[in-house]
């Protein structure tokens, strides 16, 4: 769907916004057209809020192109790209493979070694305890690991509910903050997942 | 409140927020110049109001201000252009002696009795702060503005300008922030009825209380925070030559003006300030409310700068007189890398 917001005064494109993406079902696209710095930045902000995935690119005579995308779209992202990496996801659930310091060692060197391969998995979710791995210190080896997955493409969600329950939500070092509806999209949608 | 009238629908911006940019203003303005012996303050510092010297025991303060409509009762917006308009006196930390209307009245769209009701507002408020109305000119205009230019006196010797600040004092805020953006969300009919009556009580409160407390204090300077902003306001009040540290826990924000601006609703105006000022600031630790910073104003509260002693018994004061939002919020520090930082 396509909005042209352009030559409205704020709060005019947010709200136009709002209603349509209230409007759209899941896992549709919005592109919305605006004609000045303020309308651009209101209405990423507002897209922003509410989680969904936004991104901008400026076209002529001042004006700003919008997408939106409601739900998450990991057929598309797939198609979209080259084909450097496996259709697959990896599921963490703990910050940890197995119990214990021996288990935090190994989640580091898994992720460590899976950075060698050919094919990198498409994107790492990461729920319950796992978002202590996307919210760690800056010096901590996991967090250089993940970015390192990032830097080559690899989506990394972490579920903000848990990122919440653990009261670390402006934490997050790597990756974005994902929904319930996002992340089962991802296991099923996808051709695989690998669960640690 | 008689929201019936919706005043605020057919104006294109709400009160301060329609102003001109800051850079524009300062482009056009840039030719003009007066001096003249008995011109105290003129339009070569970024002041509020003009001062004009009579005798030893009193200056003449001039001011005018217009602002379109920010909420939709006639009466209350002829408060709060009244309380606009009259703050530019009280920040000088003068008195009101008279005042004159200024209407663009919207006769297109509104009856002649929201005229009578909106100057009927503005009259209690300059009767509220002892001061009279002595005339006014209204023209057709086909977007309402409504405003007074207002005449008071001061003591030459105790004018309190904008950009005279000492390193060390601290500044206290008299008001909340946020009104730009709460004033948009009134135009686009999001709040209830609850808040904008909040909102609406902030902004018709006179700075005159404020202002008349503030002078029995050691305050160095003062200013009021309207249309460019608390750090367009407050880089004015730098004047290049010190650093303003500010606090961002410490500063007044309303809570419903910040879950707007997290939903976008913020209005041009404010990143226009921000565009201008954006080299004068530092941001020690980023902080998701910093637009709020840059929200244009109507009638909002005095930033004053007041001696680390007396700072406390100055918002004592202030709170214990019903100014509940004041607030100490930053403090004068030697000019460092950038004139506005915040933490």
């Amino acid at each position: 769907m396509k909005l042209d917001c352009s030559g409205l005064a704020c709060p005019e494109p947010v709200l136009q916004t709002k209603k349509a993406l209230e409007t759209l079902p899941n896992d549709s696209v919005l592109e919305v057209i605006v004609s000045s710095l303020a309308s651009k930045e209101n209405v990423i902000r507002f897209a922003q809020n509410g989680g969904f995935d936004v991104r901008a690119q400026d076209l002529e005579e001042g004006k700003s192109l919008i997408t939106i995308v409601k739900g998450f779209t990991c057929k598309t992202v797939v198609d979209a790209k080259d084909e450097s990496f496996l259709d697959k996801t990896l599921f963490l659930k703990s910050d940890k493979v197995g119990e214990g310091e021996l288990g935090a060692k190994l989640i580091v060197g898994f992720l460590k070694s899976t950075l060698e391969l050919p094919k990198l998995p498409r994107r790492i979710v990461c729920v319950n305890q796992a978002v202590l791995l996307t919210t760690a210190d800056e010096s901590a080896p996991i967090t250089e690991v993940l970015k390192a997955f990032e830097a080559k493409g690899v989506e990394i969600y972490s579920c903000g509910v848990c990122l919440e329950f653990f009261g670390v939500t402006d934490k997050l070092k790597v990756g974005k903050i994902g929904n319930a509806f996002g992340t089962i999209e991802m296991l099923f949608g996808g051709e695989g997942t690998i669960s640690l | 409140m008689n929201n019936e009238a919706k005043l605020t629908k057919y104006v294109k911006a709400a009160g301060c927020a329609a102003k001109l940019g800051p850079g524009d203003l300062t482009e056009a303005l840039g030719g003009l110049s007066c001096t003249h012996e008995n011109v105290l303050v003129g339009m070569d510092t970024s002041d509020d109001a003009s001062v004009y010297y009579l005798d030893e025991e009193r200056a003449l303060v001039q001011t005018v201000d217009i602002i379109t409509p920010v909420v939709d009762d006639p009466y209350v917006y002829g408060q709060i252009a009244a309380a606009n308009s009259l703050s530019d006196v009280f920040a000088m930390g003068g008195e009101v002696a008279t005042a004159m209307n200024i209407v663009g009245f919207d006769g297109c769209h509104h009856p002649r009795s929201v005229l009578k009701e909106i100057l009927a507002g503005g009259q209690s408020k300059v009767q509220e702060c002892g001061g009279i109305i002595i005339g006014g000119h209204t023209i057709e205009a086909p977007e309402m503005t409504y405003g007074m230019s207002v005449t008071g006196f001061v003591h030459p010797k105790k004018i309190y300008r904008n950009n005279t600040p000492r390193i060390g004092d601290v500044l206290i805020l008299t008001k909340p922030l946020g009104m730009g953006i709460l004033t948009t969300a009134i135009k686009a009919d999001m709040l209830e009825n609850s808040v904008i009556e909040k909102v609406a009580s902030i902004l018709a409160t006179l700075n005159h209380k404020a202002s008349q407390i503030m002078r029995k204090y050691d305050v160095s300077a003062c200013t009021d925070v309207t249309g460019f902003g608390l750090f367009g306001h407050a880089s004015e009040m730098s004047f290049n030559q010190v650093t303003i540290a500010f606090e961002m826990k410490n500063i007044p924000i309303l809570d419903e003006a910040r879950a707007l601006a997290d939903m976008g609703i913020i209005p041009a105006g404010a990143y226009n300030n921000k565009s201008y000022l954006s080299s004068k600031v530092h941001a020690k630790v980023p902080h998701k409310d910093e637009i709020i910073l840059y929200d244009a104003q109507t009638s909002g509260g005095l930033l004053i700068a007041v001696s680390q002693d007396d700072a406390p018994k100055l918002l004592k004061h202030l709170l214990d007189e019903g100014l509940t939002y004041s607030s100490i919020i930053a403090e004068i520090l030697p000019l460092g890398e950038k004139t506005l930082l915040y933490m």
